[in-house]
């Protein structure tokens, strides 16, 4: 859709139907008072009695045309708004593919490049041990990349999962870092339930997982910060529960705060690599969070100000 | 044949891991090899150490691989570059060559394929440098436009404000808009590949250049039909 003549654009199409309705409207109206005049004209020069040709329902006639062109209008408008809302998943998705490839290939080529040395040379048992450091790492890349559109698939199509289970949530909070250390090797993590009780709530343990996954990797990824830091906290303002996840790293800007949501969205350029990821993270722990009932927002003062994401959850399916 | 003197690579690259790889097959092969992180890195290693091939990657942080490439194009149009790629569409290869690089390779790549690609750039630019090349930039040596003349070899302009000496960096600019003429070239753009800088720099330094260059080689330097402003946009230079 790059190059197309001016005459195919949508709001071309969409401007020129609504006048195109519009003056039909006019002319129905227009010459259905003139053919109706016309004939009474002829019933008064014929002298027959007007009732008996002119049910007089020309307000009728009026009113149902109006309705009809209103119907067709919205029905154009409709298809109009769906239309711009494809064309732009479209080029998100184009865009997404661009930047896969690219964390795809990266693991892919380091994998080749190292096992084809392998073939080639005879290296030192200690060169094969960091090098196959580096080869287990790509692996571990190239399956995280895999899992995320595989989970992808799976939480938008309906049926996925759906086991949920009574937990504490502060403990199992705790209990994901600690199972998941060494991807906070150098990050200072602090958990406070500032509700002072056991807070039980009925999760999917798989899908919270994942979220909290998405959140904790990102305060990580997007921190420039020599160690970075992450307090979360467990709070209630009635009638929620809020989780809040608060770090020290890069921060996101005022316009960016509500797209950062949507599928393939992603903060900078792919053209220049400012853009990192696939772009589906903050989408799918959107989604476990509308699966439990809840919503993510995010708060942040600006680029280099860290950022607040806080997950709202109902406090009233706390217990089940 | 193992080399008498050490050749030098410098492999601009992000990947941390490709880019050990590439440093452990080159210095296996018998290379002095130096990696650079990003776009920026690249340049400042490449004025300082002199390296005799370039394997680039594209998409770097900072300053893309296509603005790098053109940067050092535009001081030496001798030393071979390679790019490593995983961009692989015919779009982007041809951007890469009509900028100047030598080879380009997309990733994944085949190791042997790669070292013998290196091998040939190599024993060709060898050849080319015992043949009496000069290691200049594609632009002429002497360039005229309107009533103007420059003449790269000794870095004078004989042009409406008589004849001028050219500073290094005006020479830049100059092969630059020079090499792409007719051209649209964003602020951006000339910052990055002119100065290799990226991100946060003022464009203002840009605009002084300009200035200059109207008032050296324009008649009426207020309305300008060499050096022409787009709007909010950049610069067109035409001949």
């Amino acid at each position: 859709m790059d190059q197309s003549k001016w005459f195919f654009h949508p709001i071309f199409i969409f401007v020129f139907s609504i006048v195109a309705l519009g003056l039909s409207l006019f002319l129905y109206i227009y010459w259905y008072v003139e053919v109706s005049s016309g004939l009474h004209t002829l019933i008064t020069k014929f002298d027959l009695r007007p009732d008996q040709v002119l049910a007089s329902q020309t307000w009728v006639v009026i009113m149902v045309l109006s309705i009809l062109v209103g119907i067709i209008l919205m029905g154009i408008f409709t298809i109009f708004v769906y239309n711009q809302k494809t064309f732009q998943l479209y080029r998100l998705q184009n865009n997404f593919i661009n930047n896969f490839t690219h964390e795809l290939k990266t693991p892919v080529t380091s994998l080749k490049l190292f096992l084809e040395t392998f073939l080639k040379h005879d290296l030192s048992r200690n060169d094969q041990s960091t090098y196959i450091r580096y080869m287990l790492a790509d692996v571990n890349r190239l399956s995280d990349n895999i899992n995320s559109i595989l989970n992808l698939a799976k939480i938008e199509s309906k049926g996925f999962g759906e086991e949920f289970v009574r937990a504490e949530l502060v403990q199992t909070v705790e209990q994901f870092c600690h199972d998941n250390r060494h991807l906070f090797k150098n990050c200072s993590i602090t958990i406070t339930n500032l509700t002072g009780k056991p807070i039980f709530y009925c999760i999917d343990r798989a899908l919270f997982e994942m979220l909290l996954m998405n959140l904790l990797t990102n305060a990580v990824k997007y921190n420039q910060s020599g160690t970075p830091r992450i307090s979360i906290s467990f709070e209630v303002h009635f009638p929620k529960l809020l989780i809040r996840f608060s770090d020290n790293g890069i921060g996101l800007e005022k316009p960016v705060l509500k797209k950062i949501f949507k599928k393939f969205y992603q903060v900078g350029k792919s053209d220049n690599m400012s853009a990192m990821g696939s772009g589906l993270g903050l989408y799918l722990a959107q989604q476990i969070a509308k699966r439990h009932k809840g919503k993510i927002t995010v708060q942040s003062e600006g680029i280099g100000k860290g950022a607040v994401f806080t997950l709202a959850l109902p406090e009233r399916s706390k217990l089940v | 044949m193992p080399p008498t003197e050490k050749q030098r690579i410098l492999v601009i690259e992000d990947e941390e891991h490709i880019a050990e790889g590439l440093k452990l097959n080159l210095s296996l092969q018998g290379f002095e090899v130096r990696i650079a992180g990003s776009g920026s890195a690249g340049l400042q290693e490449w004025k300082n150490w002199r390296p005799d091939l370039i394997v680039l990657d594209i998409m770097l942080p900072g300053i893309d691989g296509f603005s790098v490439l053109q940067n050092i194009r535009l001081e030496d149009a001798q030393i071979p570059i390679l790019i490593l790629s995983a961009k692989a569409t015919t779009q982007d290869k041809i951007k890469g060559l009509s900028y100047g690089v030598d080879d380009y390779l997309t990733k994944p790549f085949h190791l042997e394929e790669f070292l013998l690609r290196i091998e040939r750039l190599l024993a060709r630019s060898t050849r080319v440098v015992a043949g009496g090349g000069d290691g200049h930039a594609q632009v002429p040596e002497i360039f005229s436009f309107g009533s103007n003349q420059i003449d790269f070899t000794n870095a004078k302009a004989h042009c409406q404000a008589g004849t001028i000496s050219l500073t290094e960096q005006e020479i830049k600019l100059l092969k630059l808009f020079i090499s792409n003429q007719g051209k649209m070239l964003s602020r951006k753009k000339i910052l990055e590949i002119g100065w290799g800088y990226a991100g946060v720099t003022t464009t203002r330094t840009v605009d002084n250049f300009i200035v200059r260059f109207r008032k050296y080689f324009e008649e009426k330097p207020k309305n300008p039909v060499h050096f022409k402003s787009i709007r909010s946009v950049g610069y067109l230079f035409e001949p």
